[in-house]
């Protein structure tokens, strides 16, 4: 059966899905974070899709598709800050995806040193049981040096969706940095962050770009996870089947859950 | 003072075609800031902007805030769509090889001043 078939309609079913998650690799995330935590919490929250987005890198991404071992979705994803400080979603089809990317970030940022580590925390590798098996050398937590165009062109290039994350935050978004939304830029969603309030009348704006507006938790803490939730109507919760929710295809969709 | 002697006396770069813009007259305002949602709240209108940034939506709210030109620091460079949407909109783009402050401190020693109009 194919995607749009009209058959198709009767196996749409609503996930729960938290598409901004953070590991301990992001310096500003808890060490609380590991992969085992994780799935854990997702799970006791009745998730069933996940995306890991580490600022600028998908170290830690395996570790917690391994970690969820088949329990629940876990997508492949990087939180990219571009050079205009604009943070940026990317999410992958599989890890190799990701990984390939992450590559290629890599060299767009510098390398870290003590008083980088000392103020911005620690960046470890971990494997699927939380255990540290390295650490990230360059600096995550800063910008690159590419350019939001060039960004959103990476993540696509690599068969990917680019959401502009947190839209709604007066930092690191694209409204605080770009003034207005870069309708150039060929977003595939919009992301609200869990701040926002249900009515809050800057919706309608976010609605009339005519995108489809995701909320996610950006969790960098154990407790946060879950806390801002995509109601994702489809057939399975998976990369394939996100793609043709934020496409509307065969009556799939994506609201604030 | 008119954009072409500001361009002269800080050996700045013209990105647009010389004249472009529509409207003449003195420059006496200056903005600098690298975030379009502050440049958008709080630069003066008929002012020129400095910054680093080159993203095309600096073009868009340099247009709205009704700014007479950008002065891009850094010796960055925006895209050719940029440099074209610009001279649609009437704005005239440079260049200068100094940093964003020492391009401010050129413009106060010249007499532009700051001050937010909105």
């Amino acid at each position: 059966m194919r995607p749009g078939d009209p058959s198709e309609a009767s196996r749409l079913t609503h996930f729960r899905a938290d598409l901004h998650i953070h590991t301990a690799l992001s310096p500003c995330g808890s060490e609380e974070m590991t992969p085992p935590a994780i799935v854990a919490v997702a799970l006791a929250r009745g998730l069933d899709l996940i995306a890991i987005c580490d600022h600028n890198s998908a170290g830690n991404v395996k570790a917690v598709q391994q970690a969820a071992a088949g329990r629940l979705g876990v997508l492949a994803g990087m939180e990219i800050s571009t050079a205009e400080e604009v943070h940026l979603v990317g999410l992958f089809p599989d890890v190799a995806a990701a990984e390939q990317v992450s590559v290629i970030i890599r060299e767009a940022l510098f390398e870290a040193d003590d008083h980088y580590y000392s103020f911005f925390g620690p960046q470890p590798l971990l494997d699927s049981d939380g255990t540290v098996i390295g650490t990230e050398t360059r600096t995550l937590a800063l910008a690159t040096s590419l350019q939001l165009g060039d960004a959103v062109r990476l993540i696509k290039s690599a068969g990917g969706l680019a959401v502009a994350a947190h839209v709604d935050r007066h930092s690191f978004s694209v409204y605080s940095q770009l003034g207005f939304f870069p309708m150039n830029a060929a977003f595939d969603a919009i992301e609200i962050s869990r701040h926002l309030p249900r009515q809050a009348p800057i919706l309608d704006e976010y609605l009339a770009l005519g995108l489809p507006i995701t909320s996610s938790s950006d969790s960098h803490y154990l407790e946060d996870i879950g806390s801002g939730c995509t109601d994702l109507l489809c057939v399975e919760p998976t990369f394939d089947e996100l793609s043709l929710a934020f496409a509307g295809v065969g009556g799939r969709s994506v609201c604030r859950a | 003072m008119r954009l072409e002697e500001l361009a002269k006396a800080l050996d700045l770069t013209e990105l647009t075609p010389p004249g472009a813009g529509s409207e003449d007259g003195d420059i006496t305002r200056g903005y600098a800031s690298d975030l379009l949602s502050d440049v958008l709240a709080h630069a003066p209108a008929g002012a020129v902007l400095v910054t680093l940034q080159v993203h095309l939506n600096v073009i868009a709210v340099a247009s709205h805030a009704g700014l007479r030109a950008v002065i891009f620091s850094c010796g960055r460079t925006p895209d050719d769509d940029s440099i074209a949407k610009a001279e649609e909109e009437g704005l005239r783009l440079f260049r200068s090889a100094a940093d964003t402050f020492d391009v401010v401190g050129q413009l106060h020693d010249l007499g532009i001043r700051g001050g937010t109009a909105r």
